[in-house]
C-alpha cells in the first residue's frame, strides 16, 4: 500500500471501535521482521481493511453468520464457497467474517491479474491475498494458514443472472492442496450476493483492454443492499479420507473436490430455505 | 550469531577477494584458526590489495580469470602447491551496464574453466559458488516465496548482467554429481551494501527514490555478515551439493525500504521513471537501471531459505545496518 502503516494504524483508531481494535492486537501474524509477513501482509492494513469494509458488513449488507465454529482456530484449513456477484464483494465480507468470528487473518487466493492491479493488488496483499499460484498456496498452509479460495472463479463472479445459485465450473486445485498439506476443507455458502448486481452480459473482448477477463453489463450500476448469509458447513476432512500420495492421483482429486462441490450445494439450498424468498430483510 | 562449526580445511582459494565480500570473507577464514592457508585472489595489483595485516596464512594474487590458460596457471601453480581443498567463487562483473565479450568471459568463461580444471585438481574437493537471487524470474502470476526450483529469468531480453549470472549459474548447475568435485550453488539475496554491485544500494543512494505507483512489492535483503556467514557454511559442508537460496533478515515493502534509508519516495507512472533513471545515469554515473528491476518493483519476490537452513545449518542472523529507525507503527 503507498502510505506507511502509521497512516493506516490513524485510520483505524478514528474508524473501528475499541472492541474490534482490541480484537485486531490479539491476533498472531509471522512478522518478517519489519511488521510485514513475507506476502505483505501488516496487522495495520488489516485493520483499515476492517475499517472500510465493516459499515459493509454491519450495515449496507447486514451479514448474518451461521456455524462459524467450524472454522478451526489453529493450524492450516481451506475455506471454499460459491462466488458471485459481478463484483466479488462477497470475498471481503468473508474474510471479515472469519477474523471478526475467529480471530484468524484468512488468505484470500486470488486471480493471477489482481496483484498487477495498481493500488488494489497492493492493498488486497496488506490484507491478506496472494496471487492463486500453488507455490504461494503451498507456503501459506505448511505455515499453518487459513485459505480463502473460490473454486468458481471469475467464472462465478461473471455468472449471469439466470444462473444464480448454480456453481459453475468447479475447479480441484483446493482438493488437491488439502490432500497434499493434510488441511480439512470447511465448505461455505453464501445466500445474497448472487442477486445484488444482476448480470446480463459479459464482453470479453472490452474487458482485456482494460486487463480484465471480462467487462460485466450489470442491471444495477452499484450492489444492491441486499441481506447478506454466510453459512459454513461441518468440515470436509479430505486428509482422513485420501492419503498424501492421493495428491497426485487426478481422479481421486476431482472425487474429493466433487465431496466438496455437494456439501456447498447442499449448504446453498439450506440457506434459501432458510431466506425463504426475501432478499432483503 | 552461532558460530560456524569449525572443519579442518588445509587450504581456501576465494576468488572476488578484493571486492567488500571477498575482503570480509577472508577475515572471517583468517580467525578461524583451523584453516591452514587462504589463497586470495583478484584483479588488483598486490601491493594494494587487501589493506589489512595477515600473516603467512594468507597469499595474495593478482589473476585475470578471464583468462584460462591464467586460471591454468593459478590452478595448477599456486593453488596445487597450497593444498587448496576448496574454492569459493564469488567473482563477478558488477556493473550493471557493463557489456560484451571480455565482461563474459569474467562472468560465465572464468568459472567454466575453474570447474573444469577443479575437477581433475589433485587436491580441491569442493567449488562454492556464490549466485545471485536476481536469477529467478519474477513474475505477478509466481509464487511471492522463491523455492529453488522457481523458474530463472531466461528472457532474452533480460540485460547481460543477467544473462551472464543465469549461465553461470546453470554451468555450476550442469556440472553437479558428474564428477568427484562437489558443487553448492549459493544464490544469494541482494547484499545492499556499498561495492557489491547492489542494484537497491545504489537506488538508495538518490536522496529521492521514485517508484512505481500503485505498486509495493516485498524484498529481502542480505547483510554483508550473513552472506560470509552462508559461504563460510556451504565450504565446510564436506559431502554436501546442491543449490541453495541464501535470504537475509530483513524482508520488507519497497516503500519501507525506502524510508528506513532515509530517502523519501515518490510513487510515479512508470513511463516517467525510466527516463529519469536513464538521465541520472548518463549525468552521474550511476548504475541502477529501471528496466532491470522493473518487475521486482511490480512484484513481490522473496527467497525462502528452507533448504539451506535444513542442510547447511545457515539461518540469517544479523540485519542490514539501516540508517533511519524502524516506522513505531511498523
Amino acid at each position: 500500500m503507498p502510505m506507511p502503516p502509521l497512516l493506516a494504524r490513524a485510520v483505524v483508531a478514528a474508524m473501528l471501535s475499541d472492541e474490534d481494535q482490541e480484537m485486531l492486537q490479539r491476533i498472531r501474524m509471522k512478522d518478517a521482521g519489519h511488521g510485514y509477513d513475507a506476502f505483505g501482509l501488516h496487522k495495520d492494513f488489516v485493520g483499515m481493511g476492517m475499517s472500510i469494509a465493516k459499515p459493509l458488513y454491519d450495515r449496507y449488507f447486514r451479514v448474518a453468520s451461521y456455524g462459524a465454529d467450524k472454522v478451526p482456530y489453529s493450524g492450516p484449513a481451506v475455506l471454499a464457497s460459491n462466488h458471485s456477484g459481478t463484483v466479488p464483494v462477497d470475498g471481503m465480507m468473508l474474510w471479515v467474517d472469519v477474523i471478526k468470528q475467529t480471530g484468524r487473518i484468512p488468505r484470500a487466493i486470488a486471480d493471477h491479474f489482481v496483484p498487477t492491479l495498481p493500488v488494489i493488488g497492493t492493498f488486497f496483499s496488506r490484507g491478506g491475498m496472494v496471487g492463486g499460484s500453488r507455490g504461494n498456496a503451498r507456503a501459506l498452509l505448511e505455515a499453518g494458514e487459513i485459505l480463502m479460495i473460490f473454486p468458481e472463479g471469475t467464472a462465478g463472479v461473471g455468472k449471469m443472472f439466470k444462473d444464480r445459485y448454480q456453481l459453475q465450473t468447479w475447479r480441484v486445485g483446493h482438493a488437491e492442496l488439502a490432500i497434499r498439506h493434510r488441511a480439512p476443507v470447511i465448505p461455505v455458502a453464501f445466500i445474497g450476493p448472487e442477486e445484488q448486481m444482476p448480470q446480463v452480459a459479459a464482453i470479453k473482448s472490452l474487458g482485456k483492454l482494460v486487463g480484465l477477463p471480462y467487462l460485466p453489463i450489470p442491471a444495477a450500476p452499484f450492489p444492491l443492499p441486499v441481506k447478506y448469509h454466510i453459512h459454513y458447513g461441518d468440515p470436509v476432512d479430505l486428509p482422513a479420507l485420501y492419503g498424501p500420495e492421493d495428491a497426485d492421483d487426478p481422479e481421486a482429486v476431482s472425487e474429493a473436490a466433487g465431496r466438496v462441490e455437494v456439501r456447498v450445494k447442499e449448504l446453498i439450498e439450506k440457506g434459501l430455505k432458510m431466506r425463504k424468498g426475501r432478499l432483503f430483510t | 550469531m552461532p558460530p560456524v562449526p569449525s572443519v579442518p580445511i588445509r587450504g581456501v582459494m576465494v576468488t572476488g577477494a578484493t571486492t567488500p565480500i571477498g575482503e570480509r570473507l577472508i577475515r572471517s577464514l583468517l580467525a578461524d584458526a583451523r584453516i591452514e592457508r587462504i589463497l586470495a585472489v583478484g584483479v588488483e595489483p598486490e601491493d594494494r590489495a587487501l589493506p589489512f595485516a595477515h600473516g603467512d596464512r594468507l597469499v595474495y594474487k593478482s589473476v585475470d580469470l578471464g583468462r584460462s590458460r591464467r586460471v591454468r596457471n593459478l590452478l595448477f601453480g599456486p593453488a596445487r602447491e597450497m593444498g587448496i581443498e576448496v574454492v569459493i567463487h564469488t567473482a563477478m562483473h558488477r556493473d550493471a551496464n557493463a557489456k560484451g565479450g571480455r565482461v563474459r568471459s569474467l562472468n560465465v568463461e572464468a568459472l567454466r574453466s575453474l570447474l573444469d580444471l577443479s575437477e581433475r585438481h589433485p587436491t580441491i574437493k569442493r567449488f562454492v559458488f556464490k549466485s545471485y537471487g536476481e536469477v529467478y524470474q519474477v513474475q505477478h502470476d509466481l509464487p511471492i516465496l522463491v523455492i529453488e526450483d522457481h523458474p530463472l529469468n531466461m528472457s532474452g531480453g533480460a540485460p547481460q548482467w543477467v544473462r551472464n549470472r543465469v549461465e553461470a549459474d546453470l554451468t555450476a548447475c550442469a556440472r553437479m554429481g558428474l564428477s568427484r568435485l562437489e558443487i553448492a550453488v549459493l544464490r544469494c539475496g541482494e547484499v545492499l551494501a556499498p561495492g557489491t554491485g547492489s542494484q537497491l544500494f545504489d537506488y538508495l543512494d538518490s536522496p529521492v527514490c521514485l517508484r512505481p505507483i500503485g505498486f509495493d512489492p516485498m524484498m529481502n535483503m542480505l547483510s554483508i555478515s550473513d552472506c560470509v556467514r552462508a559461504m563460510e557454511l556451504a565450504a565446510r559442508a564436506f559431502g554436501v551439493q546442491g543449490v541453495f537460496n541464501v535470504p537475509g533478515l530483513d524482508t520488507l515493502p519497497l516503500s519501507a525500504a525506502i524510508r528506513r534509508w532515509g530517502r523519501v519516495g515518490i510513487p510515479l507512472p512508470g513511463p516517467v521513471i525510466t527516463p529519469w533513471y536513464r538521465i541520472r545515469r548518463r549525468l552521474r554515473g550511476h548504475d541502477f537501471s529501471y528496466g532491470m528491476n522493473r518487475k521486482r518493483f511490480h512484484y513481490c519476490s522473496v527467497l525462502d531459505g528452507t533448504r539451506a537452513r535444513d542442510t547447511l545449518g545457515y539461518t540469517p542472523e544479523n540485519a542490514i545496518d539501516w540508517p533511519a529507525p524502524r516506522d513505531p507503527a511498523g
